[in-house]
């Protein structure tokens, strides 16, 4: 291994002027990979290796950046001018990558086989003034998780509403050292915490009129909720020390009866926490039954000087053996058709719980600037967890600060 | 009681919070290193566990690409040393025994590279790279880390050489040996402390470099340890804690040898007339 | 002095000049040009628009609330590390049992980059599952556990606290030296005018290491005004931007956010008051030190 290293550097300086000759025969397709667990780099090394053997020509050059950093790595590399030719991307900055101009739209490459293979519900996000600029390639929908033993010993019924979560969250929480729902306060998608609930009250993240929902009395209605459980001590106390993370572990411990989380948590509690008996649950209903729908993209670079290599790639790596393997792997919903009527994820009855959302799963607004709103909705979140102010007027601020980004 | 025992429980006593709290976390990263995956997440949190795994540390050698990484995390932090170095000595005899033109300007130069961080400026570094055709190349690293690192080592060197006197050198040119030579042969040698302290440094530098190493360093096969155990927690669904830890602590444990085995060194380097 | 062409001390000092020129000095100037212009999402320029970034950087009231709190981070953790290093050096100084292992132990926070002690910290500071807590309450010092990053002046002592304590091995190392090389018979001296032990320290090793002190002051400054990661690892610098200081404000600024025009104003606004302290703590410190190096300023 390190012999072969050795010589790389070695060669990298004395063959430059005869290497550019032999690159000329192979086209190179950079590919940035973000990276979801420890399988993902190798699924894709697997991926491109089988490529390549069909395509001796072309050699596909895999990038496997952690998830946290990849926005700043692909903001350097397009500031640098040397972006890759495809990358995953979070759908929710695709909307920036778009205007400005910097993905490539993807109706003429796209042949109506190959587009009828995607699940509809997937593919719209990706649809930016009615043009198709980037691929669904990872999906999950939320669910509520809850802790069956715990709702045993407290004599409560999981619940299909708001009201029953409260009630049942009072039994649970008189338990010894037991919390009855997490609560997220810190860090990445402590808004989607609160989408759950501001969705399911009725409410939106955004207006039809484009001007931030987080205002409305149905947001300020959830907000008011979260806050009264986490007073009467039905969550865990500082949700402000809690990062998604730190809130899974929780229920890992068997200290909590119910959070709100994505699929890819049931292989490590399965690993983590083998005796827990959970159950996936819808999220619990007031005035609407809503999910939140989450999917990552798969972008073309409008720079990219090899878009025929690349796209030839992208079909190869959709086929369904890949796919299917990839979204076990990882512990997606499957974003294809043929793979999603695959039996496996009709007898599986986790997967089947998360999968049931999906016919009214609500996803992130495509809009410019969406990290930065976030950011305004979490620290409106952790101002009214902390107490420094109440729910009506940090969510009033936050939406003003969210207009006036916007613009509206 | 002898007065040397005294003295030594009345330093253990006051040093002991500061030791407590810096073993601390070492002994975290530890205990999480050797356990089963499975008892990551137990309550009441606790510190012993069921088995002594060692198998964490083999497959987390496997999985992370350890070998690797350290093998490129050495590469930097060597060569940029020896560079920093190469570069440094003769520009430190120069400040410390020469008078030149624009001498103080150049110290001032000195002490302002200091003051830029490389994450201030890590998005003129890289279109820098790019304009080189170095992305993605370790040797980008090794020139920055140098680079960064020489005000600091030129700095500690010139203070090191004016303690030096100079009628050993100048005994050897009437001896006839040539400025070269009385360099090399008489003045190097006595400078081997100080150079042991600054290399120490240079290299601590580049082994827990971050910022930099993650921008430039575009293929896993070429991650450098901090940005591989990074990776292991940063925005992961599913982090293998005991991996991280595991990872943690082979990387630690090198440096920390390397202190114990030189710190004689380090600290008569520093002794020397270091910092005036 | 032998009288020499003033060519060779410049050969000497070229090499390493032109790198440092070179690596430093064109990301200064692509700062400077970044920070004049309009810039895309992506940092793309898009045309000079004078001072406009700056403009904003100034009406923006989370710059204000965090350079006020660099301020408030960089002395506590500098005075903070100079007091409790100061001491350690001079026992480390002084002849005892165990003092190689102490030695080592006081050098080990050093060994592990900044970015894992965050991590590890984060995780062991954690107020359910984290083992600080747990082994408080084991031994009884307290009965309920503390989340100590829930709130922003708690979570930002903390940091700062790490901080301090990363910073100690470096200091302590120049303390080390400086301590060494004080001459002994001014202390023999002294011992026999019947000195305490306090009048030594006061009068003799202070007046001494003042030279060193003030080199650990004026790093010091540097590297912790410049200090990501304990924070961005530990709260990104939440809750409610409560622990934001300037270089974490920066980053997300930078790469989350993508406004790197305004980014790129505050990393030279960040530069300036760097060099606005050095400036004036050169002058008016290290001035009447009459620095007796060798080589003078022309």
């Amino acid at each position: 291994m390190y012999l072969r290293k050795f010589r790389k550097f070695a060669c990298s300086a004395l063959a430059l002027g005869i290497m550019t000759g032999v690159a000329n025969a192979q086209t190179t397709v950079d590919f940035t990979v973000a990276e979801y667990s420890s399988k993902t780099g190798p699924f894709f090394d697997e991926v491109a290796a089988a490529f390549e053997k069909e395509n001796p020509d072309i050699d596909i050059n895999i990038e496997v950046v952690p998830w946290d950093t990849l926005l700043q790595r692909l903001t350097t590399d397009i500031a640098g001018g040397v972006a890759p030719d495809i990358s995953i991307i979070g759908t929710r900055w695709l909307l920036d990558f778009a205007q400005q101009g910097i993905a490539e739209p993807l109706d003429s490459y796209l042949t109506p086989e190959f587009k009828s293979t995607f699940i509809d519900t997937f593919m719209q996000p990706s649809v930016i003034d009615g043009q198709i600029m980037g691929l669904p390639v990872a999906a999950s929908a939320r669910a509520m998780l809850v802790n069956m033993d715990l709702f045993e010993k407290a004599g409560a019924t999981p619940p299909t509403t708001w009201e029953e979560l409260y009630e049942a969250a009072k039994k649970i929480s008189a338990l010894p050292e037991i919390y009855a729902l997490g609560l997220q306060g810190k860090e990445i998608e402590t808004d989607a915490y609160f989408y759950y609930a501001l969705w399911t009250f009725g409410g939106n993240i955004l207006n039809e009129d484009g001007t931030s929902g987080l205002d409305s009395p149905e947001a300020i209605e959830a907000a008011r909720f979260y806050k009264k459980m986490l007073d009467e001590g039905l969550t865990q106390p500082s949700p402000t020390n809690y990062s998604r993370e730190n809130v899974f572990n929780l229920f890992k411990q068997g200290r909590v009866g119910m959070i709100f989380t994505f699929p890819m948590l049931i292989p490590q509690i399965k690993a983590e926490a083998p005796d827990l008996d959970y159950k996936v649950m819808p999220f619990p209903e007031k005035v609407t039954k809503a999910t939140y729908g989450v999917t990552d993209t798969l972008m073309m670079f409008a720079d990219s000087d090899v878009k025929a290599e690349a796209w030839k790639f992208i079909e190869f790596a959709y086929k369904d053996e890949w796919r299917s393997k990839f979204d076990r792997g990882e512990g997606f919903l499957p974003v294809t058709k043929n793979v999603a009527a695959e039996d496996y994820y009709k007898t599986n009855e986790d997967i089947a719980g998360f999968a049931a959302g999906l016919p009214y799963a609500k996803f992130a607004p495509t809009i410019a600037n969406w990290e930065e709103i976030a950011d305004v909705t979490v620290r409106a979140l952790q101002r009214i967890y902390l107490e420094q102010e109440t729910p009506e007027a940090a969510l009033t601020a936050a939406a003003a600060e969210i207009n006036e980004i916007r613009g509206k | 009681m002898p007065s040397k025992l005294k003295k030594s429980l009345i330093y253990w006593a006051f040093l002991s919070p500061l030791v407590v709290v810096i073993l601390f976390p070492f002994a975290v990263m530890l205990v999480t290193a050797v356990r089963p995956r499975d008892e990551l997440f137990v309550y009441p949190p606790r510190w012993g566990f069921s088995e002594f795994r060692w198998d964490n540390f083999a497959e987390m050698w496997v999985k992370t690409n350890f070998g690797e990484a350290l093998f490129n995390s050495l590469y930097v932090s060597v060569l940029s040393t020896v560079l920093a170095l190469v570069l440094s000595i003769p520009a430190a005899y120069a400040l410390s025994r020469y008078p030149f033109p624009g001498k103080g300007a150049y110290r001032t130069f000195l002490l302002m590279t200091q003051m830029m961080s490389p994450i201030v400026l890590v998005l003129g570094l890289f279109r820098l790279m790019v304009a080189l055709g170095m992305v993605g190349n370790l040797n980008s690293l090794v020139l920055t880390y140098a680079a960064f690192n020489m005000a600091f080592t030129i700095w500690m060197l010139q203070s090191y050489f004016s303690t030096i006197p100079r009628d050993l050198e100048e005994a050897a040119w009437i001896d006839g040996a040539s400025h070269l030579n009385s360099l090399i042969r008489i003045f190097l040698p006595l400078a081997v402390p100080a150079m042991a302290v600054t290399a120490i440094f240079s290299f601590i530098n580049g082994w827990n470099e971050f910022v930099l190493a993650l921008t430039m360093i575009r293929s896993s096969d070429d991650f450098t340890l901090p940005v591989q155990i990074y990776s292991q927690v940063a925005g992961r669904y599913q982090v293998e804690w005991h991996h991280v830890m595991a990872g943690t602590v082979l990387a630690t444990v090198p440096v920390a040898i390397v202190f114990s085995w030189l710190q004689k060194y380090l600290i008569r380097g520093m002794a020397l007339g270091a910092v005036k | 002095m032998k009288s020499l062409n003033g060519f060779k001390p410049l050969a000497m000092i070229l090499p390493g000049l032109l790198l440092a020129m070179f690596i430093i000095g064109y990301p200064v100037l692509d700062l400077a040009n970044t920070s004049l212009q309009e810039v895309s999402r992506f940092g793309q320029l898009r045309g000079f628009t004078g001072f406009d970034n700056f403009a904003e950087v100034f009406s923006d009231p989370l710059f204000w609330g965090s350079l006020k709190r660099t301020a408030i981070w960089t002395v506590t953790v500098v005075l903070g590390t100079l007091v409790i290093s100061l001491p350690i050096a001079i026992i480390l100084n002084d002849d005892f049992y165990g003092r190689g292992v102490a030695r080592v132990i006081i050098m080990l926070p050093w060994a592990i980059s900044l970015t894992m002690t965050a991590v590890v910290w984060r995780w062991a500071l954690n107020g359910r599952a984290g083992l600080l807590n747990a082994t408080l309450m084991d031994m009884g010092i307290m009965t309920e556990p503390i989340e100590w990053l829930a709130e922003a002046q708690l979570a930002f002592t903390v940091e700062m606290m790490i901080g301090i304590l990363v910073s100690i091995p470096f200091t302590t190392t120049i303390f080390l030296g400086g301590l060494s090389s004080l001459p002994q018979d001014s202390y023999e001296a002294s011992m026999v005018d019947g000195a305490t032990r306090w009048d030594q320290f006061r009068y003799i090793t202070l007046p001494l290491m003042k030279p060193f002190i003030n080199i650990a002051i004026v790093l010091n400054v540097i590297y912790v005004f410049n200090s990501l990661p304990i924070i961005w690892v530990m709260t990104e610098g939440g809750p409610a931007n409560g622990t934001d200081i300037l270089v974490t404000y920066l980053y997300k600024l930078a790469f989350r956010f993508g406004q790197l025009g305004k980014a790129s104003a505050i990393s030279l606004i960040m530069f300036g008051v760097l060099l606005l302290f050095t400036v004036i703590y050169v002058v008016l410190v290290m001035r009447d030190e009459k620095d007796t190096a060798a080589g003078e300023d022309e």
